[in-house]
């Protein structure tokens, strides 16, 4: 009995080939790449990759477009849906307040239930939220102490990051609040969009 | 790849020199791989803006030089807009209705002309007063300052009507 040794065979394929049949030798030597007898084929096979690469171009170009050096400044919630604008500016990184319909939350943290500053609506300011506030702008100071101008490069920056059905009243609270503490400039956070996607929304 | 075509009948047998040239581009694969992958991991497919305000009477920066302007305020109100200015005009835009979920329906394109028209009036002015009622949802007041801000009226504060 012949010794057969494994390895790699020509495909069924191979065998169904008149110009190999009868010669296994040949039949190897076409698979293995060498050359196929009478034709003398070269069977190297190359695979065209420029459009590949064009492609891998094209999608490193977009990419780019919509890089952002100084990456996210606020986190999308579930629970807040931002409005829309057309004329905004480049966001900041500052203080987020985060106002949904049920809590405010200021930087991760949760400083009033919205529920409850209903309950109490002759008050203008948040006092938990100038409490935290004050800290951010503790840290600030820390941070900037060794800088001769810091009263002059505060800017007082926060951003408000509120949900759509909002009502003013709280927005007004936490702006007065925000004004307490020495933020002055605030931020609406916006989502940017086109002029045409503007015209095509249905007015509110 | 790319390469050039043989000379036909040019040189002697047994000379011929292949003028094909294969560029290895596996590299460049390898780097635009790379590429792609840092980019699609630090992307941000939300494009978030700002749109600046101040509170009414806390102004952060200096006051502009004198120039020739006025000050305009704008009511934001459940019936409608109200634009009153210092030289004494006032006009009012009624909204065109309301939303199913009960919220007024803004005529934002006359609040738009009319932006235009003060600004054309007036080229130096950039300051506006917005007072929005304390019923009035947040969609509603970003959008009249993104309509300030369109019309050239970027010094937005915003105080609470009445």
């Amino acid at each position: 009995m012949a010794i057969i040794q494994p390895g790699k065979r020509p495909s069924a394929r191979f065998r169904r080939r008149k110009d190999l049949l009868g010669s296994s030798d040949r039949a190897w030597s076409f698979f293995v790449g060498g050359k196929g007898g009478r034709g003398q084929k070269a069977t190297n096979a190359e695979i065209n990759v420029v459009s590949m690469v064009d492609m891998m171009t094209m999608l490193v170009i977009f990419l780019l477009q919509q890089f952002s050096a100084t990456g996210e400044v606020l986190f999308m919630q579930k629970d807040i849906k931002l409005p829309e604008a057309q004329h905004g500016q480049a966001i900041e990184v500052a203080p987020v307040v985060a106002i949904s319909n049920t809590q405010v939350v200021v930087t991760g943290q949760k400083v009033a239930e919205v529920a409850d500053l209903d309950r109490d609506p002759g008050y203008l300011n948040i006092p938990a939220l100038e409490e935290r506030l004050r800290e951010e702008k503790k840290r600030w100071d820390f941070m900037h102490q060794q800088d001769p101008d810091r009263d002059k490069n505060w800017k007082g920056d926060v951003n408000i990051q509120a949900d759509v059905k909002v009502p003013f009243r709280l927005v007004k609270r936490v702006m007065y609040s925000c004004n307490q503490v020495g933020y002055f400039n605030i931020n609406f956070a916006t989502l940017e969009v086109s002029g045409e996607k503007q015209a095509e929304k249905p007015k509110l | 790849m790319g390469g050039g075509a043989m000379p036909e009948g040019g040189g002697k047998k047994g000379k011929k020199r292949n003028l094909d040239a294969i560029i290895n581009v596996v590299p460049a694969i390898d780097l635009l791989s790379c590429c792609i992958s840092f980019l699609l991991f630090t992307a941000v497919w939300t494009q978030i803006s700002r749109l600046q305000v101040q509170q009414m009477g806390t102004a952060s920066e200096a006051p502009p030089p004198e120039q020739k302007t006025l000050t305009v305020t704008l009511s934001l109100t459940e019936r409608g807009f109200l634009l009153a200015t210092s030289s004494g005009t006032s006009t009012e835009i009624p909204n065109m209705g309301r939303n199913p979920d009960g919220t007024p329906i803004y005529d934002i394109k006359k609040l738009t002309d009319r932006l235009k028209q003060i600004k054309s009036d007036y080229p130096d002015q950039v300051a506006i007063t917005v007072a929005a009622e304390d019923s009035v949802i947040y969609a509603d007041l970003v959008q009249v300052i993104d309509v300030c801000n369109g019309a050239g009226l970027t010094n937005v504060a915003v105080t609470a009507a009445g």
